[in-house]
């Protein structure tokens, strides 16, 4: 048992040194790979500034904030992911379970069909984005209210609550579309796609600040994760302040989450399925798999966003097919070597 | 053998008694449609349908259309069936309909069996090219027996369409982006009816190799075939302002002289409006070509 535990500890530390590695690999992988090409030494000397033609505007313009804006994202949605997971101790619960998802797209649509879309915000960032960042953490706090009484908050509560408040939101978005005109019909659309494209130095700041903090934040939590694990009123009578806990897990989440959304629309997948593959490499420890799945979700995005760029250029790709398409052939393959895995909880 | 004789002749006859006012065009699915008598009831199920009918001269025989017919200005309060892909059958027979029109591509699949199983004859529009706008309008004018009215119009379109394509089709050839969205960027591959008008002027659609009809584009692959001439559409407006997007990239070539912004309504249906549309990009295009 405590040799197991040891051996669980060392494979950690060594999927961690693993992906810390990799991760700038990929980063300069992906800032060499685009529709224009252009030679590793010249992408490196365009990177650093050396020279001042249209490589260095296609590598420090175009492909640098869009790599590092994969990356930060990728990071946020793998460790929201792991954190929902271990707070509803449900394999299933992803971030979008819990309304931010459908909140957000309601936000940006009731925008675009308000007319607001041409104004923009600060920062660079439109309103839409703005809208859709409020309607995200709305939605949110909405299906916490519905879960909560003086009780506290029910997990099973909050899980349904979040299912209705999704399909309320859904149905709410397709009426607005059902109604609006052609143009900004095709905005609509056009924004839940989402995609990296819209990177830009000032959006690409504002993910590094909000998402930033989440992905600083959310290790804290990591001791009171792994208590929950063992059940609500264990945990309470453990020491931890259950309640407090949820309440500011969800609200990070939200906060990250919902940037996300706001920032390259819903990226479906990341956050349900990097979690567990990590979880199935490493062990459910959260003080090593909120790290290890914020840095596989930044991994696979990154390599995502390189192929959709890549693979059909200059014919941009939806970057959720890509990360759907490399992360479940091996997601499948962990579970077919453990196919009890998804007894556990 | 003198059983099939007479079943011929019985035939013969029937087809006698038919012909009095019975119309039989070919639509763009190769399905002969039959109308009895020249339409004087009809339902478009697509504003471009709309619009070839009022050129085919027999706009006021419609009783039923689909939302976004904005064009001509009295389509506008013509009587709403749906949108183009919800639609009410129900509506549509309240109509009393002697004639369908409808968008093979656009009104979903399964709409033609739908439709037909009303009991109206259904006319299948699908217009692929610029040749497909003057046939189309002829054929419409046939089933409403408004020929004199749609020959003229399309004998006009064609004449139209050949002078552009005599005056410019043996310029030097432009490349040209036509950006139809900016975030996320979005442009024509060659077989949209856009890019057919770039040809028609003397353009080269830069992206015209694009696996899909309309592409979201890399921002950096058009930095890369670097256009002589960039054109904003949009929608519905035309979008001049997105073309300010492009100053901050030095090395395009089309920020000299060559960031043009049209009209998007004008060329992006198949209807006639796309004479005036083709004659505005061909003459910008031309400018841009001689350095005014």
């Amino acid at each position: 048992m405590i040799t197991n535990v040891i051996h669980r500890r060392r494979r950690a530390q060594r999927l961690l040194l693993l992906l810390v590695i990799m991760l700038p690999l990929t980063m300069l992988l992906a800032l060499g790979s685009g529709a224009v090409k252009i030679a590793p030494g010249d992408t490196l000397s365009a990177l650093l500034g050396a020279d001042r033609g249209q490589a260095s505007l296609i590598v420090q313009q175009i492909r640098l904030p869009r790599v590092l804006l994969a990356a930060i994202i990728g990071a946020t949605l793998a460790m929201s992911g792991a954190a929902m997971q271990g707070l509803f101790r449900n394999p299933l619960a992803d971030p979008s379970l819990i309304g931010v998802t459908a909140g957000a797209s309601l936000g940006a649509s009731l925008l675009i069909v308000a007319g607001g879309s041409s104004l923009t915000g600060f920062m660079g960032l439109s309103l839409v984005s703005l809208a859709a960042f409020v309607g995200g953490v709305l939605a949110v706090l909405l299906v916490y209210r519905l879960a909560s009484s003086d009780n506290g908050t029910s997990v099973a509560t909050m899980l349904l609550a979040g299912i209705a408040i999704t399909a309320l939101a859904g149905a709410a978005g397709s009426l607005l579309e059902f109604f609006t005109d052609n143009e900004r019909l095709r905005q609509i659309s056009l924004w839940k796609m989402g995609g990296l494209d819209g990177a830009t130095l000032p959006r690409l700041l504002l993910a590094t600040v909000v998402a930033g903090s989440v992905l600083l934040v959310l290790p804290r939590y990591a001791l009171p994760l792994n208590t929950l694990l063992l059940g609500e009123s264990e945990a309470r009578h453990l020491g931890i302040a259950v309640n407090r806990t949820k309440l500011a897990l969800i609200t990070w989440v939200a906060i990250g989450v919902g940037t996300s959304v706001a920032l390259v629309g819903t990226i479906a997948f990341v956050g349900l399925v990097v979690p567990h593959i990590v979880r199935l490499l490493i062990g459910p420890d959260h003080r090593t798999l909120l790290p290890a799945s914020a840095l596989g979700g930044a991994i696979l995005l990154v390599c995502a966003d390189a192929l959709s760029r890549t693979l059909l250029a200059p014919t941009e790709l939806p970057v959720g097919i890509i990360t759907a398409l490399i992360g479940v052939p091996f997601f499948i393959s962990l579970l077919r070597q453990r196919h009890h895995y998804g007894m556990q909880t | 053998m003198k059983r099939v004789l007479a079943l011929c002749c019985l035939l013969a006859g029937y087809a006698g008694t038919l012909t009095a006012g019975t119309v039989t065009v070919e639509d763009f699915a190769g399905r002969s449609v039959t109308v009895p008598e020249p339409a004087r009831r009809i339902v478009a199920l697509a504003p471009h349908i709309v619009e070839n009918l009022y050129s085919a001269g027999a706009g006021d025989r419609l009783v039923g259309v689909v939302s976004y017919s904005d064009f001509p200005i009295q389509a506008r309060s013509l009587p709403r069936v749906g949108s183009f892909n919800a639609f009410s059958l129900e509506q549509i027979l309240a109509s009393k309909p002697d004639l369908i029109l409808m968008w093979g591509s656009g009104n979903g699949a399964g709409a033609l069996e739908k439709l037909e199983r009303l009991g109206v004859p259904v006319y299948v529009s699908e217009l692929r090219s610029l040749d497909d706008i003057p046939a189309s309008i002829r054929r419409l004018g046939r089933l409403a027996g408004t020929e004199a009215h749609s020959e003229t119009e399309a004998q006009r379109l064609e004449d139209g369409f050949a002078r552009l394509a005599g005056e410019f089709g043996a310029a030097a050839p432009l490349s040209v982006f036509y950006q139809i969205w900016h975030q996320p960027l979005q442009t024509v591959n060659g077989v949209h009816l856009i890019s057919q008008i770039i040809t028609l002027c003397g353009g080269r659609n830069i992206f015209a190799d694009a696996a899909t009809l309309a592409p979201r584009i890399n921002l950096e692959s058009v930095l890369a075939r670097n256009p002589r001439v960039i054109v904003a559409g949009g929608m519905e407006t035309a979008h001049p302002e997105w073309l300010e997007h492009w100053r901050q990239y030095p090395g395009l070539q089309a920020l000299n002289g060559g960031l043009l912004s049209v009209n998007p309504d004008l060329i992006q249906r198949p209807t006639a409006r796309a004479l005036d549309g083709a004659r505005d990009l061909c003459s910008k295009l031309e400018a841009v070509r001689t350095g005014n």
